[in-house]
């Protein structure tokens, strides 16, 4: 779990400071949120959340803003939340579709973030922008979360623990 | 199972092509640009009159945003928070996509 918490994070810094690949703000892929579901999908919900948290407040200090962590709180918490209730009721074949809703959950969480401390409901028209986003880098962080998973599981059936 | 997939691909390929659409939709370059803190509106810019482009600042409790107006378009370009995420966002000149700084509770939106 440590060691997945860690990998999170630098996943999550890393992915900062990088250009985006879209010219478009505001829109990123949420490599992190692979290790996030592969986590639950192997080791289970709760653990997934604690490595959840721990990368939000460990990765607010690194960025060194307090506002951002309510920020970066809303959209994880949303998201393990819809994937925790859904990764039950699909198969591991498809896993990408459980992403997708928590990408889709992430983004709503930010929004409702976002509008709740602008005061500006007209934010939220930018929901479909983000709906159309949250699918398609959904899907992708969703196929890599179940190529780690394969991974995860021969690592583990190697070390036996 | 193999049908499974593909209702959920065609689902949200669906869904995905909605919300573009709406997005391009709303993509028009308007004329004004209102600043708000709050919801508040604190400072509307005509963007047809800024042959010469220039800045302003917006200070409120929350910080301090710096914001640069030129023809059509708008930008924040120096803020005094943290992660200065609406400086990185660049210039926006259309609707579609408001500049938004958090921590100082400050948006702005470009209307027509």
């Amino acid at each position: 779990m440590a060691l997945l918490t860690a990998v999170e994070l630098t996943i999550w810094v890393l992915e900062g400071q990088i250009p985006p690949p879209i010219p478009v703000p505001g829109v990123k892929l949420g490599l992190a949120s692979v290790v996030t579901l592969a986590a639950m999908a192997v080791l289970g919900r709760r653990e997934a959340g604690c490595i959840l948290l721990l990368r939000v407040i460990l990765g607010c200090l690194f960025a060194g803003s307090f506002s951002a962590i309510i920020f970066s709180l809303a959209g994880g918490v949303l998201s393990w939340a819809v994937m925790a209730s859904l990764i039950g009721l699909f198969p591991e074949k498809l896993l990408w579709v459980v992403s997708v809703f928590g990408a889709i959950g992430h983004n709503a969480g930010q929004l409702l973030a976002a509008v709740a401390v602008t005061k500006t409901p007209g934010l939220f028209w930018y929901g479909p922008a983000l709906l159309t986003s949250a699918i398609v880098t959904g899907a992708f962080t969703g196929l890599g979360a179940m190529y780690l998973v394969r991974a995860l599981r021969k690592y583990r059936e190697r070390r036996g623990f | 199972m193999k049908r499974k997939t593909v209702f959920w691909l065609a689902l949200f390929a669906v869904l995905a092509a909605l919300g573009a659409g709406t997005y391009l939709l709303r993509g028009v370059a308007g004329r004004r640009a209102v600043v708000s803190v709050d919801g508040e509106p604190m400072r509307t810019v005509d963007l047809t009159a800024a042959a010469v482009p220039y800045e302003f600042t917006v200070e409120t409790d929350y910080g301090r945003n710096t914001v640069r107006v030129s023809q059509g378009r708008i930008a924040v370009v120096d803020a005094d928070c943290p992660n200065r995420d609406c400086v990185k966002q660049g210039t926006i000149s259309d609707g579609a996509i408001p500049i938004v700084c958090l921590p100082h509770h400050l948006v702005i939106q470009i209307e027509d």
